[in-house]
């Protein structure tokens, strides 16, 4: 078991209208990139709760990608806005609880921009793979399994 | 219990050439509550949609799953199978194996592993899909054009002419706009009045249009559809119906000093006036600020001479109310006045003016019957300046933007000045000339060639007045940055254009955003240039943007065309992906405290306050609500909402929780 | 009997209020919140440093509010919360007469919520020097290191919500931690569903905390998680320019700037 690569599980956020359509340009350009990453559609970055990615990290994500439309380019003109306030507060109350945010990647991805998918996507593999499994919150995750597999 | 059908398809060999589709199609037949499960070469082609056919009615399916492309491009396909064979079609969904696996990995376990992950996430959501019904809204065939300048006489035109009613509300005693005060017009030099005023006419005469001059819209509630417009009609004191028009009143009016408003000041009016002599309605109004008798108890000396004892003192502004479907802004722009541009003297000399007072001057119809004379001695001013962005493009004075169209008519200003004044010389200061539209680039060359117009390019420090002449010092750009000095007789400032006044409270009113410059904010930027982010509003010439008076033209009937399109059923249909506040037994009937904190949050103003009533009519509790008809479905209310009491259809927290917990399961 | 105490009997005697909640005597020594319909119970209140528990809290309770006419004994952070209650629309104005006691110790009274909100703007939100360091400490800390402190503190939570119960702005009818479908938040009080708990409530509280303190005052085993709100105010501070309940104001979360400045969306 110890040999096996460390495959990291990635769930991915996106917005319908900018960052599933780029994803889906992605795929009509033929452009490879590593499938670790699970794509969760939503119809903007404004839906995105932020308790999904905790629970993300709770079922075991080693890290989560949330994108959207570019500022100004939101299908519902505010929706990116709100998400990018909420990003903004939330990162840095997970950053102050010794929660790795660098296994969170925020961007913006538009329709148009296929390359820039497979990139991010093969940039947040690569540097989750160096982080290495999300053990800490893991254990933390696993606490009450375990705690029944005790009793 | 949820009975799940899951239909892979091999899209040829798109997905199956780097995904195991059989195997996917396998251990999906192993997931809870999926009671069938296959492959197949070709879901979207006909066999393979009656395969989905036959499935749910064989199988009595609840849920279907298809593991195809991306449902970008097949989800309506697909829906609508479902539709056919009696499933609720959003009981449907698809797990994206093409775009987002086949086509971006390598063949290999993951990839077939992904999409497997893929298909459960699916299931797992479809299992918790709600049978939706579109979302209908009846809607009122009437549309509100605010405005009647040359963008609201063309939307309520083609409205009008596409067999639906308008109602039109012009803040003014007659329709036209600022077009009407125009001279000629660029890049064809035909005169303004001329193409105008047979629209204007055609707008009072049309039986599908209702015009509301001297009125202006107070107050709008509801949402696409069901708008119920008040409007205040202003006293005219005088009664239409009666009126022949023959302005004899207007001639005997002892108040004849009134600045005239249509021709910018340099002509004068009575207090009982016909704006200009083509007006529609061309019928007075008492201007009651000015007026003798309203001042003073004394005069009446107009309703003494009516020969149809049309005048009415006491008439009071009358208050109505209309249901309409759809509402077009079209209430324009105006520019910037006295005391903007104290370095140019603006204000304090007579011969400095603006465009717009130039237009008058030039104007057949204007003060000086079309003669360029100066207003302080009435000369003919033998060299005249004109400067460009008088305030645009100045950061400094507060406006960035440029006013677009000022470029192009300095232009024909300098070209009918050298017209009519053959031997006069006539100077351009300009920062860059911007004609780009059709025959635009060429009319500016036109003035520079042959009517051998000044331009120089640089921007003008000072204005200021020497032995009767205003001297104009500049600098030539062009010229090394040489230091210019003319002695003008006139100069006139391309001065910027702006909102109008009142654009900020009217924005409120109708509930549509604005910019930080109070022009009213279009839908997208790009591609939906004519709506707002309001339902049902539709935005029409230069209160959106500075444009001229095509641009304005094509934009007004595209407003017009997306009102025909909404007037072309008589209920509205929409996909019900939208959100809702949810509803429980009493005592608590929602979740919702009403803390509102999610109307803010809302880009379409669709969270309204919904009062919860006993039988005696007492307000037990006030909650949200989502208006269907404006709601888009963007959800960023249902993510705000702490107490999680709102949803969204199609992506609801049960749903989205699920393909979060399903797509991390570990196997 | 002194200012405050004299106001209240007046309002009482008068028939202005019908109720007045303020603090008064309790066992050892401490302080507890009383309720009082009779002038003459008035000169049982009291008012100094020990008044820490919030009793906006009560303001949104139903048993109150069928109640008719409260006058309410205000400290700042008091005041502070009737303002963001205020804007929130959980208090009407005609139901609360704020008497309100400064940090200088001034009696004011407050018939309506303009001239609340006025005094409350006039005053700024900030962290006592002590919290400050606790939260310096905090982020100096490694990664690791601030993760093991916050797993530490808050695996000993037992989820007893006192938190909740004394935060005047936790007036939801259903908390979502008490949402079965789907469950958000584990029910037991593991470390997992501590974290998710308190990082929810923090969140829940960003731009509308006033910073009062009663939360952690409640918590019976003084886990220092009102550090997450202070934190919170701090950061929007720097990244939104101010905070402050405010009648008028938007909510920070419910609101936004297209030119919002941040450095980590790519």
């Amino acid at each position: 078991m110890e040999n096996k690569i460390f495959e990291p599980k990635i769930v991915a956020f996106v917005c319908n209208w900018c960052t599933y359509a780029g994803a889906d340009l992605t795929g009509t350009s033929r452009i490879k990139y590593a499938p670790n990453v699970k794509i969760v559609r939503f119809p903007c970055t404004g839906r995105i709760d932020f308790m999904l990615l905790l629970k993300a990290f709770g079922e075991g994500a080693d890290g989560i990608i949330v994108s959207g439309c570019h500022p100004n380019d939101c299908h519902y003109t505010s929706g990116n806005f709100h998400a990018r306030r909420r990003w903004i507060s939330f990162r840095s109350l997970l950053d102050f609880l010794g929660i790795d945010t660098g296994r969170i990647t925020f961007s913006w991805v538009s329709a148009a921009e296929g390359a820039k998918w497979a990139a991010l996507v093969n940039d947040t593999v690569s540097r989750i793979k160096e982080l290495g499994p999300y053990t800490d919150y893991e254990k933390v995750a696993r606490y009450y399994e375990e705690e029944v597999n005790h009793e | 219990m949820a009975r799940i059908g899951v239909f892979v398809c091999h899209c040829g060999e798109n997905i199956s050439a780097t995904v195991e589709c059989d195997k996917v199609a396998q251990a999906a037949a192993g997931f809870p509550g999926v009671v069938h499960s296959i492959d197949y070469k070709y879901m979207c082609s006909d066999p393979g949609q009656n395969m989905i056919r036959e499935a749910i009615r064989e199988k009595n399916l609840t849920g279907v799953v298809v593991a195809s492309c991306s449902p970008r491009m097949h989800e309506p396909t697909f829906r609508q199978a479902c539709s056919e064979a009696g499933l609720n079609p959003f009981l449907c969904e698809m797990a994206n194996l093409r775009e987002h696996c086949s086509w971006v990995h390598e063949k290999g376990e993951a990839t077939t592993k992904k999409a497997i992950d893929l298909v459960r996430m699916m299931v797992e959501k479809v299992k918790r899909n709600q049978p939706l019904y579109p979302i209908r809204v009846p809607v009122t065939k009437t549309a509100l054009v605010v405005g009647g300048g040359i963008a609201g006489i063309q939307a309520a035109l083609d409205i009008a002419n596409g067999g639906n009613k308008v109602i039109m509300v012009e803040r003014e005693p007659s329709i036209g706009g600022h077009m009407s005060q125009l001279s000629e017009t660029f890049p064809t030099l035909d005169c303004s009045q001329c193409i105008l005023t047979p629209r204007m006419v055609e707008v009072a005469q049309h039986p599908n249009i209702t015009l509301y001059t001297y009125a202006e819209l107070i107050g709008l509630d509801g949402f696409i559809g069901n708008f119920k417009a008040k409007i205040r009609k202003k006293a005219k004191s005088v009664d239409e119906k009666i009126c022949t028009g023959c302005a004899l009143c207007t001639t005997k009016c002892p108040q004849k000093k009134i600045p005239s408003e249509f021709n910018e000041g340099l002509g004068k009016r009575t207090a009982i006036y016909v704006p200009f002599p083509q007006a529609v309605p061309n019928k007075p109004v008492i201007d009651k600020d000015h007026c003798t008798y309203y001042k003073t108890g004394k005069c009446k000396i107009c309703e003494k001479v009516c020969p149809a004892q049309a005048i009415r003192f006491d008439q009071p502004d009358e208050i109505v109310e209309v249901a309409v479907g759809a509402v077009v802004i079209a209430t324009g722009f105006t520019i910037h006045q006295t005391g903007f541009f104290p370095e140019y003297g603006y204000g304090r000399y007579p011969d400095v003016l603006t465009g717009l007072q130039f237009e008058r001057l030039a104007s057949a119809s204007g003060p000086t019957l079309g003669e360029i004379r100066r207003p302080s001695d009435g000369k003919i001013p033998e060299t005249i300046v004109f400067i460009s962005c008088a305030g645009s493009r100045d950061p400094a004075k507060g406006i960035e933007y440029c006013s677009k169209i000022c470029c192009m008519y300095i232009a024909k200003h300098a070209m009918l000045y050298q017209h009519k004044v053959h031997h006069g010389k006539s100077y351009v200061f300009y920062m860059d000339i911007r004609a780009g539209g059709k025959m635009y680039e060429e009319f500016v060359r036109r003035a520079i060639t042959e009517d051998q117009v000044n331009y120089v390019r640089g921007r003008v420090s000072k204005i200021y007045e020497r032995d009767g002449k205003l001297i104009v010092k500049g600098v030539d750009t062009l010229m090394g940055a040489e230091a210019v000095e003319i002695e003008a007789d006139m100069v006139v400032l391309a001065t910027a254009g702006i909102a109008n006044p009142g654009a900020e409270e009217l924005a409120q009113t109708l509930h549509v955003s604005y910019d930080g410059h109070h022009f009213f904010s279009e839908a997208h930027p790009k591609l939906r240039p004519v709506e707002t982010n309001t339902a049902g509003i539709f935005l029409a010439g230069a209160c959106q943007a500075l444009k001229d008076i095509p641009e304005s033209v094509a934009q007004a009937s595209g407003a017009a065309g997306k009102v025909n399109i909404l007037f072309s059923k008589s209920e509205l249909t929409r996909e019900p992906l939208i959100a809702v506040v949810n509803r429980s037994a009493p005592p608590e009937y929602s979740t919702c405290v009403g803390c509102f904190l999610c109307q803010p949050a809302c880009p379409y103003q669709a969270i309204e306050k919904e009062e919860i009533k006993d039988r005696s009519g007492k307000v037990i509790k006030t909650v949200a609500r989502v208006n269907p008809g404006l709601c888009q479905g963007c959800g960023t209310c249902v993510a705000f909402c702490r107490s999680k009491s709102i949803d969204i259809q199609g992506y609801t927290h049960e749903q989205v929780l699920a393909e979060v917990m399903a797509v991390l399961e570990n196997d | 009997m002194n200012e405050y105490q004299t106001i209240a009997a007046g309002l009482l005697s008068s028939g202005t209020a019908a109720m007045v909640i303020g603090y008064s005597e309790g066992s050892a020594k401490r302080v507890r919140p009383v309720f009082f319909t009779r002038p003459e119970e008035a000169s049982t209140l009291v008012f100094d440093s020990r008044c820490v528990q919030n009793i906006a809290v009560y303001l949104t309770k139903k048993e109150i509010r069928t109640e008719g006419k409260i006058a309410i004994i205000a400290s700042l952070p008091v005041m502070r919360s009737i303002i963001q209650l205020a804007s929130e629309h959980q208090l009407s104005e005609e139901k609360i007469i704020v008497i309100g006691i400064t940090p200088s110790g001034e009696v004011k009274q407050f018939n309506g919520f303009d001239a609340l909100d006025a005094y409350v703007s006039s005053t700024t939100i900030e962290i006592e020097a002590r919290y400050r360091e606790k939260i310096e400490q905090v982020e100096k800390m490694t990664l690791t290191e601030r993760w093991n402190f916050w797993k530490n503190e808050l695996s000993a939570c037992f989820k007893c919500y006192a938190c909740r119960a004394a935060c005047p702005m936790c007036y939801c009818t259903r908390c979502t931690v008490e949402m079965n479908q789907p469950q958000w938040i584990p029910v037991p009080s593991h470390t997992l569903g501590n974290f998710e708990w308190h990082i929810m409530r923090a969140m829940h509280l960003a731009g509308r905390c006033v910073d009062c303190n009663a939360c952690a005052e409640a918590c019976p085993l003084g886990i220092p998680f009102n550090l997450l709100t202070k934190q919170m105010i701090l950061q929007f501070k720097k990244d939104f320019g101010g905070y402050n309940p405010s009648l008028k104001g938007l909510n920070i979360l419910s609101s936004y700037l297209p030119d919002d400045k941040e450095n980590f969306i790519q």
